[in-house]
């Protein structure tokens, strides 16, 4: 043996290059915790920019302005507000004149702009709770217009500037939770837009997924898991389910396009189009899902049943799907908060034109909440830029309240055997 | 008799056939034992009368439409249409909806006067088909509920319908695959006849702009998909793989190799949020916070060009949003080597990252690939963050602070907005389709085999 090898341990250069190592491994796995460190900051980031952004979008501005009706050039018979036309009788009387001629008289210049659509809408629904508003002067509470709402919360154009500075010299400024931003639908003026045409769009579409990716995966995972031979249709088959799940979505879209549009002739921009496309996107999660679980249903309970003489059919029916369906009802959620937030394939369909009202069924025209992102996202007008962000915060939230559900129905009922 | 009477009037007697089989069975139990539950005989009745009908429905409907289609062209109203195809089409939508009731007046005036002759002749064929089905049910369901006897297998009977849903369902998957592939080539040999498939692959110049008119200049149409190619591989191949392949394999080991069991189970969760959060999100994020930076950054280390839409800014976030896809392939195959492997080497004194690093990922190699192979394939067909951040201009640049344009943006700018559905800009979408899709079924097939190959060495 050479003397190198023969080195005590407490050899000095030894003792330097276990050091060494020692130095190299502290090094490698501050590494490791600094990928994950650095992966979280930026999930912390996303969350932390969309909220710093949104949380605004919740909120509004209203401005107080004293109104004398009989001096503004309103019509509106107080009879009229009685009968069943009261709410054709308020659209067609100039309440947005009226609104715009006490302001500017009250504020000056520059602030005949400083309500809008939202405060139209919103001094009807106070005349109607209460006609007597019209009778003598009064001071209203409305929402001022998207200008000056931006400009009381950060520092934008002077003049707007100065119309906020002055009516909060006068304390005539309050801030108040927006309930008609989840409560209305898209809009063109950004101080009334809301969210709530978008969310019962993506309701309506979801439901439809659901009716059809659900039972269809989960009787397509029980054949390919408990009764499929092994032959080329079946080979055929699991390729191809591994291959769905993994095509881009903007193809379903394109399918949905060429297929339910072209070929069937569905309505364009429907729930009906969005659920079929999305639900040919979930089916692949789901069998795949529902695979596994019935595969970890174990051996034993199907003995069991088959020895007191059940049938497969009885055995899989009446024990092995019960047992697996927690498993398939996680990988359900995770493929439906998917399919809750894919924008792609809508758009391909249809679904991104600007709706002003709800839809009232499954073939009317509809959005769903990630193409209204998406829409909103392309606007120019500043104000949008919060009502964008707020209604991420709004996706997100749902995004979380789904995997969360997901997580605890996994630790809940899943049982290991 | 409308359809939807028809699908009614079908469920009423499959109920009815179901409740004649149950009680008949029933009945039946004093004259001896029952081979099956008098539950299954119900059941078989009410699958018996049932489901034929439904497929004699389902079948009728097209056929209904065609008949009805013929009807009224052979009418007066009809032979005076037009002879353009799209026109015809718009008209006749329009002529159906009125006929449903679903909007008072046309666009076109012809479509007034079409509208009671489709009406006509869809209340006779929908009568006659409904009749049909209708009669159908109730034969199957009379057949059905007499064929109960003592000895009647009616379980075998339910279970041979049952495995027949079973099958029809699994064969969904295939009818999608079957309907991608169909539906994208139809409308691509169609966009072919119009422009050469080599010049669609190999020229290098894209502009998608055709000319409306025939005396319009400057917009003949370019289709040379090279630059769509470059700029999906080098923001998703390339830059997003810089950022995710890194941190997701540390992300992994840390997870799996040194954290502790409590910090996991919590990491673990966060990091999936990531693939959880919308692609939309992730691209609003790309334009509004991390393009402009980008932006800032390439003009203070002097780069003159630096566009706000720039592949750096989309590939970046495709990264972040593809690291827990990476983490949670790379997680599984190390996990899914050997542990005699692992105390081997801890055994001969390797530390843990020399263990790590020269035994765990060389053997975990071959699934990493293929995890990787998926995430290329699924960052390549992503579709809203390039929408949103890349930009529209086709650029054959390596540059990442220029704008590149992707195969999947240009498919969204050429299938939104107006368009006549025959023109070779809207039918270059589904050629671009097509080669999406093909390129991705490749890397899922080299992934999928690369995978299950190697989960295999070790069982």
């Amino acid at each position: 043996m050479s003397s190198a090898t023969n080195a005590r341990w407490t050899d000095g250069s030894m003792e330097r290059r276990v050091r060494r190592r020692y130095a190299k491994e502290r090094r490698f796995k501050l590494l490791g915790l600094g990928a994950v460190t650095l992966s979280v900051l930026f999930l912390a980031f996303l969350l932390y920019s969309m909220a710093s952004r949104g949380l605004s979008g919740f909120v509004h501005y209203e401005a107080a302005v004293p109104v004398d009706f009989s001096k503004t050039d309103l019509f509106l018979d107080p009879a009229a507000l009685r009968g069943p036309d009261a709410a054709q009788a308020l659209a067609d009387a100039n309440l947005g004149g009226a609104i715009s001629q006490s302001a500017s008289a009250v504020y000056g210049q520059g602030a005949e702009d400083m309500f809008a659509e939202a405060a139209t809408r919103d001094l009807a629904k106070q005349i109607q709770a209460n006609p007597d508003l019209l009778a003598s002067p009064t001071t209203l509470w409305l929402p001022v217009s998207s200008r000056i709402d931006i400009a009381a919360k950060q520092d934008t154009e002077p003049a707007a500037e100065r119309l906020v500075a002055a009516l909060e010299s006068r304390d005539a400024l309050r801030r108040t939770f927006n309930a008609d931003f989840l409560s209305s639908a898209d809009a063109t003026d950004p101080s009334s837009v809301g969210v709530w045409g978008a969310l019962k769009g993506s309701f309506l579409t979801i439901v439809i997924t659901m009716l059809l990716a659900f039972p269809v995966g989960v009787l397509a995972a029980v054949y390919l898991e408990e009764f499929a031979p092994q032959n080329r249709w079946t080979d055929a088959i699991e390729v191809s389910i591994n291959n769905l799940a993994a095509v881009p979505s903007i193809i379903f879209g394109l399918l949905g396009l060429a297929v339910f549009l072209n070929v069937m002739h569905l309505p364009r921009s429907a729930p009906l189009v969005g659920g079929l496309t999305l639900a040919l996107m979930t089916m692949p999660v789901i069998v795949i899902a529902g695979r596994n679980a019935i595969k970890s249903v174990p051996p034993s309970i199907r003995d069991a049943a088959l020895g007191v003489g059940a049938s497969k059919m009885q055995v899989v029916m009446h024990h092995v799907l019960p047992l697996a369906i927690p498993g398939i009802m996680t990988g359900t959620i995770i493929g439906m908060a998917r399919a809750l937030g894919e924008t792609a394939p809508l758009l391909m369909i249809g679904m991104r034109a600007f709706i002003a009202a709800p839809p009232g069924g499954f073939v009317d025209p509809a959005t769903v909440l990630p193409v209204q992102i998406f829409l909103w996202s392309d606007e120019v007008d500043r104000g949008f830029v919060e009502k964008t962000s707020a209604a991420i915060i709004v996706l997100l939230l749902f995004m979380l309240l789904m995997n969360g559900l997901a997580i605890y129905l996994r630790n809940r009922f899943e049982r290991r055997w | 008799m409308s359809l939807t009477l028809a699908f009614a009037a079908i469920l009423i007697v499959a109920l009815a056939a179901g409740y004649a089989g149950y009680a008949r069975a029933r009945g039946l139990r004093t004259a001896g034992r029952l081979h099956s539950l008098p539950s299954y005989h119900g059941i078989h009745a009410l699958l018996w009368a049932a489901i034929p009908a439904l497929l004699v429905l389902a079948a009728w409907t097209p056929v209904q439409t065609r008949l009805v289609n013929q009807a009224v062209m052979a009418s007066p109203e009809g032979q005076a249409l037009p002879d353009f195809d799209m026109q015809r089409e718009a008209i006749f939508t329009e002529a159906r909806e009125i006929a449903r009731g679903e909007r008072e007046a046309g666009f076109n005036p012809e479509s007034s006067a079409l509208a009671p002759r489709i009406a006509e002749a869809e209340t006779r064929y929908a009568l006659a088909g409904g009749l049909a089905a209708v009669m159908v049910a109730l034969l199957a369901g009379v057949v059905a509920v007499r064929r109960s006897s003592v000895t009647f297998r009616a379980r075998h009977g339910v279970e041979r319908w049952l495995m027949g849903l079973l099958i029809g369902a699994s064969l969904i998957a295939i009818l999608t695959t079957l309907g991608i592939l169909l539906s994208l080539m139809f409308e691509s040999l169609r966009f072919f006849e119009k422009v050469p498939p080599a010049s669609f692959l190999f020229a290098t110049e894209w502009s998608p702009q055709t000319a409306l008119r025939a005396d319009q200049a400057g917009s003949s149409g370019a289709f040379g998909s090279v630059p769509l190619f470059w700029g999906t591989i080098f923001i998703g191949a390339i830059i997003a793989m810089i950022v995710a392949v890194p941190l997701g394999l540390m992300c992994a080991i840390y997870l799996t190799q040194y954290a502790h069991p409590r910090v996991r189970s919590w990491l673990k969760p966060i990091l999936e949020i990531l693939a959880g959060v919308p692609t939309v999100v992730y691209g609003y994020f790309a334009a509004l916070t991390v393009a402009p930076a980008v932006r800032d950054f390439g003009l203070s280390i002097g780069i003159s060009n630096a566009s706000s839409e720039s592949a750096l800014a989309a590939g970046l976030v495709m990264g972040i949003m593809i690291i827990p896809f990476i983490s949670s392939m790379a997680d599984d195959s190390i996990a899914a080597v050997p542990q005699a492997m692992r105390d081997g080497s801890l055994a001969m004194g390797a530390t843990k990252s020399e263990t790590i690093t020269k035994v765990l990922l060389p053997a975990a190699l071959p699934g990493v690939v293929g995890g990787v192979l998926l995430a290329v394939s699924r960052a390549i067909g992503e579709t809203m963050i390039v929408v949103m951040a890349a930009g529209l201009a086709a650029n054959l640049t390596a540059n990442p602070f220029e704008s590149v344009t992707t195969v999947t943006t240009q498919i969204v700018q050429l299938l939104t907005g107006d368009q006549e559905f025959d023109s070779a800009k809207t039918l270059a979408a589904f050629a671009l389709g097509l080669a999406l899709f093909l390129i991705t079924l490749f890397l899922n097939l080299i992934a999928l085999h690369v995978v299950r190959k190697y989960r295999e060495q070790y069982e």
